[in-house]
């Protein structure tokens, strides 16, 4: 009877809900006078950067992109500060088996070519589709490959610490250099080259280099603590 | 003008980025950058206070774009005076907690401070942001350093509390990018004056709907009654000074956010109702749980929710007056439940299960830490000489003024129960024998400034409204005045 009930209350609920959001129209022009072609035109002609979602999301709407590193950050150092007791020593990790000889000899194959091409997204983020945290993961299943093929392979804490907070820091101080002299944080300070150019776009791109080596670091160091769970 | 809002996110950002490498030379920098960040945060906001109050409300952009396409941040009288009552309460939980685990392990205890210090800045954040997508992210720190102090101590307990909160939270985040889906598809726009501005071209349908995903979604970190679950085992089982951070600083930030969006985006007379309904609903049953539990901090948690119920009727009257006292309760709420917070740990500090029994007999172990407990809850009752007493008189006249006498009677009868269950414990406190052979613990020196600080302000404020009645009376004045928000906002020229 209880179920009944719930059932058919939220049927009634799912009926309503789906009737307003039929009519949202999605794709139908509803606003003439939205933000959505004056994202367009300016990230053509002022900051000339041919991938209009970097421009947004790194210029535009960079204030976001800053905050959405720091919740990256904070997952990582919270599960660090809660799963610290709980960490092996370097070099004794349970792995159940050990990875086949060709596992092996592949992982040890397709790492570089990972690693270069994260790289090469979080580069060319305001060129081609992708950018800082798309790159940034790849660099990070890049480890996850080694880590779970290889019995003793380590990554220094410190190391990944550096990276993560060398990056983080480059990220607000480019910020601060725009409030320090144009008088708006994030503000380009840099020329914004030609379009289609790999320096084009001012602060974007080392911005989004800043992005993809913090994400890849947190990332790598979220997979290596909890690998280094004991039981 | 010495600096501007934005230093109030890039500051402890690079501060947060920076301390694990100090940490790495010098270890108590992980303790002393936190502070310096906090105290700073708070110098600024007096700082623009002070600017505001002469030239008037500081709107800032971000990237050099102007507000509908770039973000924007508003330091106005009404976001500057919560921006100062919470980085205050923020620097005086550090204090607190300044030397907390400071012999055990030195990693926790970096990450309590990061975690803190960045669970102040999202709070900050979202009082100060004029845009709502940036709203959310900032609501995102927050509850993701929330979670990760609530499962600090790493018990099953604890455990428990922040998969609870994890849960809820997730969920409501995913309601509030619904509503903020639904609010871009029909405007075309994130910015929080200009949807205002163009609120009317809205569908009346989509337009409820948005609001009740938004108000589902908010209602989480403000601890509206079906949505509070979480709230109760989060106080509980967090660090101590947490439990004060999240009564006096998250609740606060989620408290506005509602508010900005039904008095400024929403503004129809029926959310006000929806406003008095649900405060009177958390309000009833909060107090009426309260009394019935028989753990301090449960205790304690569920009257915050309470005195959270109260603050949304306070809203929902609708008038300038009702403004005036809920921001009146606001401040007085963050400052009293910090004090019972933070002096409520030492009572019943080292016990197993912290139940209300074992604070029997403290008066005569912890004379001082007793008697700021006391003046706490005479506070939070409402007794005359103390400052809740001024709140609970603002929230009273204003329902008499817009002649909601039913809302009268029932304010005072729960007020009733809540001083049941303080001077229950108070009671205890001073008229009961200790018999359990358990050591009591001696706050330090740092905690019992912070204590103290918090009680003096109690009892000044109790005698002398008026030091903080002006700020209060221009930052109601700038909540309901709509137009001159929508106007600063879109008219700045940078």
């Amino acid at each position: 009877m209880k179920i009944a009930i719930i059932l058919i209350s939220l049927g009634i609920l799912g009926f309503y809900l789906m009737d307003i959001f039929f009519g949202i129209g999605f794709g139908v022009q509803h606003f003439s006078n939205g933000v959505k072609d004056l994202y367009l035109s300016n990230s053509k002609d002022i900051l000339k950067v041919s991938n209009v979602v970097t421009s947004i999301v790194v210029n535009f709407r960079g204030f976001d992109t800053l905050g959405e590193v720091t919740v990256l950050f904070l997952a990582s150092t919270a599960l660090g500060g809660i799963l610290y007791k709980k960490r092996h020593h370097v070099g004794e990790r349970s792995v159940l088996f050990p990875a086949s000889r060709i596992v092996m000899s592949g992982a040890k194959l397709l790492f570089p070519s990972i690693v270069l091409l994260g790289a090469y997204v979080f580069i060319h983020g305001h060129l081609s589709p992708g950018g800082g945290f798309q790159g940034g993961t790849i660099i990070a299943t890049g480890f996850l490959l080694m880590l779970l093929t290889y019995r003793n392979y380590s990554v220094s804490h410190n190391r990944l610490v550096y990276f993560e907070s060398l990056a983080g820091i480059l990220f607000i101080s480019i910020g601060l250099v725009g409030y320090f002299s144009k008088g708006s944080f994030l503000e380009n300070v840099l020329p914004v080259g030609n379009m289609n150019d790999l320096f084009s776009g001012g602060v974007i791109g080392i911005i989004y280099i800043a992005v993809g080596f913090k994400v890849a670091a947190e990332l790598t160091g979220i997979i290596y603590t909890v690998l280094h769970e004991k039981d | 003008m010495v600096g501007s809002p934005v230093l109030f996110v890039a500051i402890p950002l690079l501060a947060a980025f920076i301390i694990p490498l100090t940490g790495m030379i010098w270890k108590n920098s992980v303790r002393i950058i936190p502070g310096l960040v906090l105290a700073f945060m708070f110098a600024l906001s007096i700082s623009l206070m002070g600017y505001v109050s002469e030239h008037g409300t500081i709107v800032e952009v971000i990237a050099g774009w102007k507000p509908p396409i770039g973000i924007n941040l508003v330091f106005s009288p009404f976001t500057g005076f919560l921006t100062m009552l919470m980085t205050f309460l923020g620097f005086m939980v550090w204090l607190y907690s300044y030397k907390f685990k400071r012999n055990v392990d030195f990693e926790p205890s970096m990450k309590y401070f990061i975690l803190l210090m960045l669970l102040v800045t999202g709070s900050v954040g979202i009082v100060l942001t004029g845009d709502i997508f940036n709203m959310f992210v900032f609501i995102e720190i927050v509850s993701i350093s929330g979670y990760g102090l609530t499962s600090f101590y790493t018990r099953r307990d604890s455990a428990e509390a922040a998969f609870k909160f994890l849960f809820m939270g997730a969920i409501a985040s995913t309601f509030l990018l619904i509503a903020i889906m639904i609010i871009y598809s029909q405007l075309g726009t994130l910015n929080i004056a200009d949807i205002a501005e163009k609120m009317p071209l809205m569908d009346n349908k989509l337009k409820v709907l948005s609001l009740v995903f938004f108000i589902l979604a908010i209602g989480v970190e403000a601890e509206i009654f079906p949505l509070n679950g979480w709230a109760p085992d989060v106080y509980t089982q967090a660090p101590g000074p947490i439990g004060a951070a999240f009564a006096g600083i998250v609740v606060k930030a989620a408290i506005y956010a509602s508010v900005r969006l039904v008095y400024t985006m929403y503004d129809f007379g029926g959310a006000f109702d929806l406003f008095i309904i649900i405060g009177l609903i958390t309000f009833i049953v909060a107090e009426t749980t309260a009394l019935r539990q028989d753990r301090l901090k449960r205790m304690l948690a569920y009257s915050s929710i309470g005195q959270m119920g109260l603050v949304m009727i306070a809203f929902g009257i609708g008038t300038k007056e009702g403004v005036y006292a809920a921001l009146f309760l606001m401040f007085n709420h963050a400052i009293i439940k910090s004090l019972l917070f933070f002096s409520g740990s030492y009572l019943v500090f080292n016990k197993k299960n912290k139940y209300i029994k074992h604070v029997n007999g403290m008066g005569k172990y912890l004379p001082i830490t007793s008697v700021l407990f006391t003046i706490g809850s005479f506070a939070i009752i409402g007794l005359p000489p103390f400052s809740g007493f001024w709140s609970k008189l603002a929230v009273l006249t204003a329902a008499a003024d817009s002649k909601m006498v039913i809302l009268i009677a029932v304010i005072l009868i729960i007020s009733i129960l809540e001083a049941v269950y303080y001077l229950r414990v108070v009671n205890r406190i001073y008229f009961f024998d200790k018999k359990e052979k358990t050591e009591t613990q001696k706050p330090s020196i740092n905690a019992l400034i912070a204590m103290i600080c918090l009680g003096i302000i109690v009892l000044v404020i109790g005698f002398y409204p008026d030091l903080i009645s002006g700020y209060l009376d221009r930052a109601a004045t700038d909540l309901m005045d709509k137009g001159n928000y929508i106007k600063e906002v879109l008219t700045i020229n940078k």
